[in-house]
């Protein structure tokens, strides 16, 4: 469903080049769940970047169910293909809770009735049923990243990409989300890449890998 | 409605908030230079178009003239009537005189009606205000109503009125007597020039005083309607007159008048709408800064598969709406502005005590105004699409903006 081999990425530093990425292989099936943990600066965050489409690769390729992807040309694609949720939760402060969820669905295309079913169904399923007509800023940090796990899934994408989804939420919140999520991406059998910091967590997914010095490595 | 459109308008009107302070002051800003031009454009219309009402009520759409004098008329009106599109025609006599009355004199141009006629050209008896042009015969005058103020006179009262014949008689020693008239009625066209200089007699009554014979100076001309004056003017000239003559319309006749009338519109059109420039620019700065502080959800747009180019509509649509609204209040600030233009004019002569000053050097008796819809349209035209430059620079900005910068900016 996803497989990157190879991918490398540096970053020009005064005259110096500094490798994050070196050669990162990874394959994930779908309905997988799979955890990445590492330190600080490891790269985890220009991993994903290259796994959305984001960035492009130094050298390596990337394929989205079995299609090369290129970084420069994929935007149409992503819509449909994955999810994504942030650390900040990056809501649209404007827009309110339902509309934050409808926001994909919006980008690719028309939103109807059945794509008002199914943000409300999602709400609903997070526990925000309530509180679709809401504004981010009425929202608790947990409500709102609730909310991103639900525009996420809106599009019934193939991977959902996590980065950090409870770095900013305390612990019982974070476990909270954590676990709703986990739940979602297993009833819609969606693939999941958790990157955490958390060992508690990157525990509850399939497969658990560590970046350390620009390589990926099991266990 | 496409997400970039939906998304500019819940930028612009936040849900939950009541006053929208970027998105009013913007709109302000735009609606205001709208507002100026349409006021500018309707009121420099309208001295344009109380000139041609003045004009074509008065005389007729067209003129027709001769170099020197008109010695058969009725051979000219029976021609002029012959050409089509003529709805009707008249011979006048004009021209300046003297005039006293209780010790004080004056100037005014006297013209002189054939009665059986003007009323199908003129309708004159609709501007007299005292009296009746039916008391008018070859020993009475119609006195415009500033004329009768200055000179004392009224309904009843007698005028000395001294032709420029008195001093070609005085040259072969004659002595010409001042003729006396009644005051019969008193005109008021509703414009400053004409209220305060012009006498109407009989034809009779200015040919003696000028001693034109049977002659006249012209024949004033009304068109049928639907037929312009420039087409009624250049008919009678491909052929409906004898030698000699040439029909003007009141265009022809105000020609140089109405050019500067234009020119000055038109410079004051260019000179306002720096206004909306100048507000476009503030729309432009503010959406700039909307534009770096939104950063991360530019990123986020990108990351939800948005393409560049819906991102940089997304800010061009907000320069666009902007446009809109401001335009859309512009436009009901202006025509308000409009209808209470000459309380206001007033208003502000009371307070600074000079309203004898503007009745003395206005033109009118009201701030004329005459909107024309290809000046709204071109007020809208032009506002619009100096809004939709103003979000281009923004739009650009936002469409350059890599998600994963906007995200490394974090």
């Amino acid at each position: 469903m996803l497989q990157a081999a190879g991918l490398t990425k540096t970053y020009a530093s005064g005259d110096r080049r500094i490798a994050v990425l070196r050669g990162v292989d990874l394959l994930l099936r779908a309905g997988e769940s799979v955890s990445i943990r590492g330190e600080s600066g490891a790269g985890k965050s220009t991993l994903l970047h290259l796994l959305a489409g984001l960035d492009a690769p130094d050298a390596g390729e990337l394929r989205w169910n079995g299609d090369r992807i290129d970084a420069a040309r994929c935007t149409a694609i992503r819509n449909r293909f994955l999810g994504m949720i942030f650390q900040s939760f990056h809501l649209v402060p404007e827009l309110t809770a339902e509309d934050n969820v409808l926001l994909p669905r919006r980008i690719g295309g028309r939103v109807d009735a059945a794509a008002r079913r199914r943000a409300a169904d999602l709400l609903a399923r997070v526990g925000l049923g309530e509180r679709a007509r809401h504004l981010p800023s009425q929202l608790s940090g947990g409500e709102r990243q609730r909310v991103a796990v639900a525009r996420a899934l809106m599009n019934q994408p193939s991977l959902v990409l996590a980065d950090e989804p409870t770095g900013n939420l305390d612990e019982r919140t974070g476990e909270a989300v954590i676990t709703l999520l986990l739940e979602l991406v297993a009833e819609t059998r969606t693939a999941l890449i958790l990157v955490t910091h958390n060992p508690a967590h990157a525990a509850r997914t399939s497969r658990h890998l560590t970046l350390s010095e620009g390589i990926l490595h099991h266990g | 409605m496409p997400w970039y459109v939906h998304l500019a308008l819940k930028q612009l009107f936040p849900a939950g908030r009541r006053f929208p302070f970027f998105t009013a002051i913007s709109v302000l800003g735009v609606a205001l230079g709208v507002a100026l031009l349409i006021v500018v454009t309707s009121v420099m219309g309208g001295f344009g178009y109380e000139i041609r009402r003045m004009i074509v009520e008065t005389e007729g759409e067209v003129q027709v003239k001769a170099r020197g004098l008109i010695d058969d008329p009725a051979a000219v009106l029976q021609q002029v009537r012959r050409v089509p599109g003529v709805e009707a025609a008249t011979p006048f006599a004009s021209g300046v005189v003297m005039v006293m009355a209780n010790g004080r004199p004056a100037y005014p141009a006297i013209r002189g009606l054939h009665l059986d006629t003007v009323g199908g050209v003129v309708d004159l008896a609709a501007y007299v205000r005292l009296g009746t042009l039916e008391e008018l015969d070859d020993d009475s005058v119609l006195v415009s109503s500033e004329l009768a103020r200055s000179l004392g006179v009224t309904i009843g009262d007698t005028l000395e009125v001294y032709s420029p014949l008195i001093i070609e008689r005085l040259r072969s020693d004659e002595v010409f007597l001042p003729r006396e008239v009644r005051v019969v009625g008193l005109v008021e066209i509703g414009h400053q020039q004409l209220d305060s200089s012009m006498l109407y007699g009989t034809l009779r009554l200015v040919q003696d005083l000028y001693g034109l014979g049977s002659a006249v100076h012209g024949v004033n001309v009304r068109a049928r309607p639907g037929v312009g004056e420039d087409e009624l003017a250049r008919r009678l000239n491909a052929g409906g007159l004898p030698a000699g003559l040439q029909a003007f319309s009141w265009m022809d006749s105000f020609e140089e008048f109405l050019w500067v009338l234009n020119l000055e519109k038109g410079m004051i059109f260019f000179l306002l709408l720096f206004i909306v420039i100048v507000a476009a620019f503030s729309v432009m700065s503010s959406l700039l800064i909307s534009v770096v502080r939104k950063t991360r959800e530019i990123g986020l747009l990108g990351a939800l598969g948005a393409s560049s180019r819906g991102v940089a509509a997304c800010f061009c649509a907000q320069g666009i709406l902007i446009g809109c609204f401001g335009t859309l209040v512009g436009l009901g600030l202006g025509f308000a502005a409009l209808a209470v233009r000459n309380d206001a004019v007033m208003l502000i002569a009371r307070l600074t005590q000079r309203e004898d000053e503007l009745r003395r050097f206005y033109q009118f008796s009201n701030l004329p105004a005459h909107t024309v819809p290809g000046d709204v349209a071109t007020v809208v035209v032009l506002t619009l699409a100096i809004s939709f430059l103003a979000g281009l620079v923004p739009a650009w900005r936002a469409a350059r903006l890599r998600p994963v910068e906007a995200f490394r900016s974090e």
